[in-house]
């Protein structure tokens, strides 16, 4: 068997003493970051963005993609606890977590939570050591035509995926395309929309963006909203759940995984999508679906096991089509870039090492969390108890030093703060910053692919639609389209984003 | 005509400034053919994507069921115009290269100024405040160090917030510059100094 070959080397990858270490680091940060609110895996990642050019590619990926699942975990306790979103997957949690904490249930939610997460990591390994490889396969017979129609579907899925309005979403993509186009044109040495200024001439960076966005952003709407929180710091006790507990949440757990697994993998999906869709299934499938909102230990285990599993499988397509389905992924990108690994199908092919190591490293990552959340939960609780007013400081100081290390140069620093006023605008105007992101990651790269399917066709538009796969993708993006402007099916979208 | 949804009002004249701007600065750029496609080619199609969806959101806001007040969130047009009329100031009277250190200083103090302005028409305190403390921390990095540009920010920021407790403040400033030159300079070797360049 092949992939046991190759699971092999992962692991003799991922064992590595350096690796274990960094894997820890980032499920550890990803946890701490999870745990407090006001910061998400966008930010953190962005932020120590610059201190993986120091590493080696491999130590670099698990490192980061650990703070990513990490932080899956780390944002239930919060739910629990303080009935805040640690971090944005877990806001379904909030419903049923805080409830059950309420009822002096605290230990069971964060035990069953925990478990199935871990549950869902395993799967969710399993099946990207499985599906990835054909998959890329595939994707290696692909031309630009194809590559513009997948890119095509993508942004148009995340658009439809996204909550709010859909003509701002699509009206926030194309803008992100043209962001992402700030810069020296490749083909033509032009440097456009630069205005003569020299740091734009090598286009907007990303990180900017994504952490003036989301980071910068973020804290200024913590801070509008006062709000008073009750935290139960008290004693959590029996985190192993009983055996009628695990009746329950089996079915839910199972459920919940499928669901995540399968929802990761969609472009414009992972852990946010898929815990909101498992918690509506779940209400919709289980038999006491009275009891939700009231402290089920089902609306704990079903969107806990989703958020996790779609977190992982959403590195599919990051790794077989080099297309990412997120920011986080969208970082991820920019982490490979700068270490010089094109994102694509050959990723595969010819750096084995760093897939499989990757992989491996995502099921001992898991069994790390674990082991740290259900033991040293304590710990994770003592900081809950530090004041928002003490962290924002902190996390803007690290932010800064970040983006400021990015070139050494403090122009980084006032494009991330100009970022942050847009970012602030654009949540006020009700306009999703994500699909921003990711016009903005994709901008440069759908020029180029565009620019070489209309020469090979010779300037044939028609090109898109005699390929096969290419006709495929674009008529999928249309389906999707109609579908969701198809007013029962706008109905439904609009009670599942509000429901949460 | 009645605007009824103030958030659509907005934000489809922000979309479609953004398509006509980019459009027309992309104007500057060859064209090309769709065989081959110049740099201004695909800027131009998305530039007039853009302004149309803005447009339709735009009209929406006239017809649209949910309702939103026009004012979104506080703005201080005087600060944009002062902001703007400062900034060209200070772009027409760059000081050379050889200039004396005075004029660079001012020069650069009117700059401030003016993104400062410029900073603070939107949002409320929290924003402005806290965005002026990253940028101060931004450029005063290098000359200062990290110690002081730290401290900056720290106390800065935290003035920008609902509650300011001095002792609380100072506590978290000398645990953060602690944490920030053992971890970022002397650990990770990123290439910053840690007290003013005149002292090291």
């Amino acid at each position: 068997m092949e992939l046991f070959t190759n699971l092999a080397l992962g692991f003799s990858v991922a064992l590595s003493f350096q690796n274990l270490f960094y894997c820890f680091m980032g499920v550890i940060l990803g946890t701490l970051i999870g745990v407090l609110p006001g910061i998400g895996p966008v930010a953190t990642i962005a932020m120590l963005l610059p201190v993986t050019f120091t590493l080696n590619p491999t130590s670099a990926l698990i490192m980061l993609a650990g703070i990513y699942y990490g932080a899956q975990y780390g944002g239930s306790t919060t739910a629990i606890l303080v009935n805040l979103p640690g971090e944005s997957a877990s806001v379904v949690t909030c419903i049923d977590g805080y409830q059950m904490a309420r009822k002096g249930r605290a230990g069971a939610a964060l035990g069953v939570s925990a478990l199935g997460s871990f549950f869902a990591g395993c799967v969710a390994t399993i099946v990207i050591a499985l599906f990835a490889p054909p998959l890329a396969e595939v994707a290696l017979k692909f031309g630009p035509a194809e590559y513009f129609s997948l890119m095509v579907l993508g942004l148009i899925a995340a658009t439809v995926l996204a909550s709010g309005s859909l003509v701002k979403a699509i009206a926030m993509v194309i803008l992100g395309l043209l962001l992402g186009l700030v810069g020296t044109d490749v083909n033509s040495g032009v440097a456009r929309f630069a205005f003569g200024v020299s740091e734009l001439s090598d286009g907007i960076g990303f990180v900017s963006v994504a952490m003036g966005v989301f980071g910068f952003a973020e804290i200024i709407n913590n801070l509008e909203q006062k709000g008073s929180r009750e935290v139960f710091t008290k004693k959590v006790t029996g985190l192993l759940p009983t055996w009628q507990d695990i009746k329950d949440c089996t079915p839910s757990v199972l459920r919940g995984t499928a669901l995540g697994c399968f929802l990761g993998i969609l472009p414009g999906g992972g852990a946010l999508l898929a815990s909101f869709a498992a918690y509506t299934l779940e209400k919709k499938v289980s038999k006491n679906s009275a009891m939700f909102g009231k402290g089920a230990i089902q609306g704990v285990a079903a969107p806990e096991s989703a958020n996790n599993a779609g977190a992982q499988t959403s590195f599919i397509p990051l790794l077989t089509l080099g297309i990412p389905s997120n920011p986080v992924m969208a970082l991820m990108i920019g982490a490979m870039m700068i270490q010089g690994i094109a994102p694509g199908p050959q990723v595969m092919t010819e750096r084995p090492q760093l897939f499989w190591g990757m992989i491996a490293s995502m099921w001992l990552g898991n069994l790390m969390l674990v082991v740290l959340n259900l033991p040293l939960i304590g710990m994770w609780i003592k900081l809950l108890t530090i004041p928002y007013r003490m962290l924002y400081p902190a996390i803007l100081l690290f932010c800064c030093v970040g983006v400021y290390s990015l070139s050494n140069s403090p122009f980084d620093v006032m494009q991330t703060a100009v970022f942050g006023i847009v970012g602030y605008i654009w949540v006020k105007l009700e306009c999703e910053p994500a699909p921003l992101i990711l016009g903005f990651i994709l901008g440069p790269l759908m020029e180029e692919n565009l620019r070489r399917a209309m020469l090979l066709s010779r300037g044939d538009p028609l090109v898109f639609f005699q390929r096969p796969i290419s006709l495929t993708m674009l008529l999928i993006a249309a389906f999707l389209l109609l579908i969701v402007v198809a007013p029962a099916v706008r109905k439904k979208r609009d009670e599942a984003f509000v429901e949460a | 005509m009645k605007i009824t949804n103030g958030k659509d009002f907005w934000a489809g004249l922000m979309f479609m400034a953004f398509g006509l701007g980019f459009m027309i600065v992309a104007n500057n750029y060859a064209m090309g053919t769709a065989v081959r496609m110049g740099p201004a080619y695909f800027p131009t199609v998305l530039g007039g994507m853009l302004a149309v969806l803005g447009a339709a959101i735009f009209f929406r806001a006239f017809v649209s069921k949910m309702a939103h007040p026009l004012v979104v969130f506080p703005f201080r047009l005087w600060f944009v115009v002062g902001g703007l009329v400062l900034g060209v100031i200070a772009y027409y009277t760059q000081v050379p290269r050889d200039g004396g250190t005075v004029a660079k200083v001012a020069h650069e103090l009117l700059a401030g100024v003016a993104i400062g302005l410029l900073f603070a028409a939107f949002g409320p305190r929290a924003l402005w405040v806290i965005l002026v403390s990253v940028v101060v921390f931004g450029y005063m990095l290098k000359p200062l160090g990290l110690v002081i540009a730290a401290g900056l920010l720290v106390f800065g920021s935290a003035w920008g917030g609902h509650e300011f407790k001095t002792k609380e403040v100072t506590i978290l400033f000398v645990l953060l510059a602690t944490f920030s030159v053992y971890a970022f300079v002397k650990g990770l070797g990123l290439p910053m100094n840690i007290w003013p360049g005149i002292l090291e």
